[in-house]
């Protein structure tokens, strides 16, 4: 089935008309999944852009998110959960790399014991239209991180963009109930799409294995020297999900938030009393590459890393991820030719 | 002997949600030095916050200064004890509340001391300062199961007499127990102090020499500082405790609690979730940031 091209505001409009979309457009000069409609001042998407530069992860995991409130009432002191249920939205045209990033925020909220209800309330609420890319841009490297451009298996539902049409594939019950609202746009027909290829490649065999052992090694002084540890990668990562707690005090109400948080920051560890285990910023780059790259792979069976390639772009410093992993491939075989 | 085996995951008891807290009582202060109270917690209904095992975690916070993670020191049937001194922003706060005041409690967290599989050991505590708090948990289980386990000893040490905790229990009630040795030492000694002056991990040598000790079929339990904890590794080492029998908790800065926010991540584990509490021959294969 597909619809076409010009019938894609329609087709937007009609699933506008039942829940909130969020589409890849160009707010304030930022690139990010905002808000689809008139009110909102965004009436179409751009799917020029490869990747989004705040990737789509703010819509179950805000920058900024209320927990819950506290108080003295008549009764005495209370805490009273911000927990409300959202409406159903639809995140329309997410990269497969984007859809790997939130199975793999999945794993981390919904997983291993303790079920994050504020996190489970938008996911639930959620669906998820993935767009099959059509190019591949230099910093793109998610086949080596076991995705494909091509296919999104995680999404509801995935449209695979043609010349003039948007081919659609219901993978759930909620991208069928998507299909099924779309059906006056829709018509029989497959569209021409060449298989999208990755550039930039990286061996990711072995390399969790190769970095368990590698903690102390001087790669990481080597590595570390550039970063200026601002934190930026963190931010625009799609599967970065470090968060604070924080609370604001307010004449009205006294809040305690969550909000993003990155392991770049030195006070991230500071314990009271003064001891911080990564005082040091080799030890904090050291950090975030092995959990990325090794610690979430021993934990849950895949990299943190899903090769979306923005930290490559924006690092004020050039660091690059798949440097670090040629190097950790490299410095085994410098070690090897030692013995 | 069995292998002492810790257990890892989810505990899993935590009930209700997982990062707001409940209401719970301050229905007791106790001063246990100038600068460490213990808090005694209760439900507005007067019940227990929540059930526990020896060496969870429980967050408990003050607002709008913040939370913080500490370990349940002891657990009634219808309290739970903290034992908490005072060093940054919330624990000041702590030390303002009075009885009747009202905070937030959420937990528990974390696995627990291996109570089950040490049983028939004997047992070998050390501590220095305010690690006493979790080490107190297990202690006081092996006390009130005092038939489940061999010898008891515990190594303390403090700066000064001044900052040791639970003098009341370190001096009569625990070498009141059968077989059961308490070994306390200061770093600073002074004029009424007849005791031991030394560092934890010389004193501990000492101890281990002069009570004849044996290293096989024990279980040694280890909290303290990051100096004490690395001094003490290294005696344990030498004195030829192996790796598998030596048991520590650790501590780390936690916001969730619930192996999410990131912080207390070591290796492929959470301290607060699938910790706090490892062996020593589990740690030799977590890289981890000291």
């Amino acid at each position: 089935m597909l619809f076409k091209k010009s019938r894609l505001a329609e087709v937007l409009d009609a699933t506008a008309q039942a829940m909130d979309v969020y589409v890849p457009a160009i707010v304030e000069g930022t690139s990010c999944f905002a808000p689809y409609g008139e009110d909102a001042g965004v009436t179409e998407p751009n799917f020029e852009l490869q990747n989004t530069k705040i990737p789509p992860k703010g819509l179950l995991f805000p920058s900024t998110e209320k927990l819950y409130t506290w108080g003295k009432g008549p009764e005495g002191a209370f805490i009273e959960s911000a927990l409300d249920k959202p409406a159903p939205f639809v995140a329309f045209g997410v990269r497969p790399c984007d859809v790997a990033a939130i199975e793999r925020m999945d794993q981390v909220f919904l997983t291993k014991g303790y079920i994050d209800e504020f996190y489970q309330a938008k996911r639930e609420a959620l669906t998820c239209v993935a767009l099959a890319c059509n190019r591949a841009s230099d910093a793109c490297f998610c086949t080596s991180m076991g995705q494909s451009p091509n296919e999104a298996p995680e999404a509801d539902l995935l449209l695979v963009e043609g010349e003039d049409a948007f081919e659609i594939h219901p993978q759930t019950e909620k991208g069928q109930a998507l299909a099924d609202l779309w059906k006056p746009f829709l018509e029989e027909g497959s569209v021409d799409h060449k298989p999208v290829e990755c550039s930039t490649q990286v061996n990711m065999e072995g390399v969790a294995q190769k970095l368990h052992g590698m903690f102390d090694s001087p790669l990481w002084d080597e590595v570390s020297t550039a970063c200026l540890t601002c934190g930026s990668c963190t931010f625009i990562c799609p599967t970065c999900h470090c968060f604070d707690l924080s609370q604001a005090r307010k004449k009205e109400e006294n809040a305690r938030f969550r909000c993003w948080d990155s392991c770049m920051f030195k006070d991230y560890t500071l314990m009271a009393g003064n001891h911080n285990p990564r005082e040091q910023k080799r030890n904090r780059v050291r950090q975030r590459f092995m959990h990325k790259l090794c610690f979430f792979e021993e934990r849950y069976g895949e990299p943190l890393c899903v090769g979306c390639g923005r930290c490559l772009v924006d690092c004020p410093a050039t660091m690059d991820i798949t440097a670090i992993i040629d190097k950790v491939n490299a410095w085994e075989e410098k070690e090897a030719s030692h013995v | 002997m069995s292998k002492i085996i810790v257990e890892h995951g989810c505990a899993g008891i935590c009930e209700g949600s997982s990062l707001v807290p409940k209401i719970v009582h301050v229905t007791g202060i106790k001063e246990l030095t100038h600068d460490v109270k213990l808090f005694t917690f209760k439900t507005p209904e007067g019940t227990a916050p929540f059930a526990s095992k020896p060496g969870q975690l429980g967050m408990f916070s003050v607002p709008p200064f913040g939370e913080c993670m500490f370990c349940i020191t002891s657990r009634g049937e219808d309290y739970v004890e903290m034992a908490v001194k005072k060093v940054g922003v919330v624990t000041e706060q702590m030390h303002k509340l009075r009885v009747g005041d009202s905070v937030g409690l959420r937990g528990p967290y974390g696995n627990s001391f291996p109570y089950e599989s040490c049983k028939g050991r004997n047992m070998l505590f050390i501590a220095g300062g305010i690690g006493m708090a979790p080490v107190r948990a297990f202690l006081e289980y092996c006390l009130g199961h005092r038939e489940d386990y061999g010898r008891i000893d515990l190594v303390y040490s403090a700066s000064t007499y001044d900052d040791l905790v639970f003098k009341e229990e370190l001096f009569e009630k625990w070498p009141s127990y059968p077989d059961t040795h308490v070994h306390v030492s200061l770093y600073h000694g002074n004029e009424s102090w007849t005791g031991p002056v030394s560092y934890t991990a010389p004193y501990l040598e000492q101890v281990v020499a002069e009570e004849g000790l044996s290293t096989e079929n024990a279980a040694v339990t280890l909290c303290g500082g990051p100096s004490l904890f690395r001094t003490c590794r290294e005696s344990l080492t030498k004195l030829g405790y192996s790796p598998e029998n030596i048991i520590t908790t650790l501590e780390a800065r936690m916001k969730c609690g619930v192996g999410k926010c990131g912080r207390c991540n070591i290796g492929g584990k959470y301290i607060c979730l699938d910790g706090p509490v490892f062996t020593e021959a589990e740690l030799a294969d977590i890289p981890r940031d000291l």
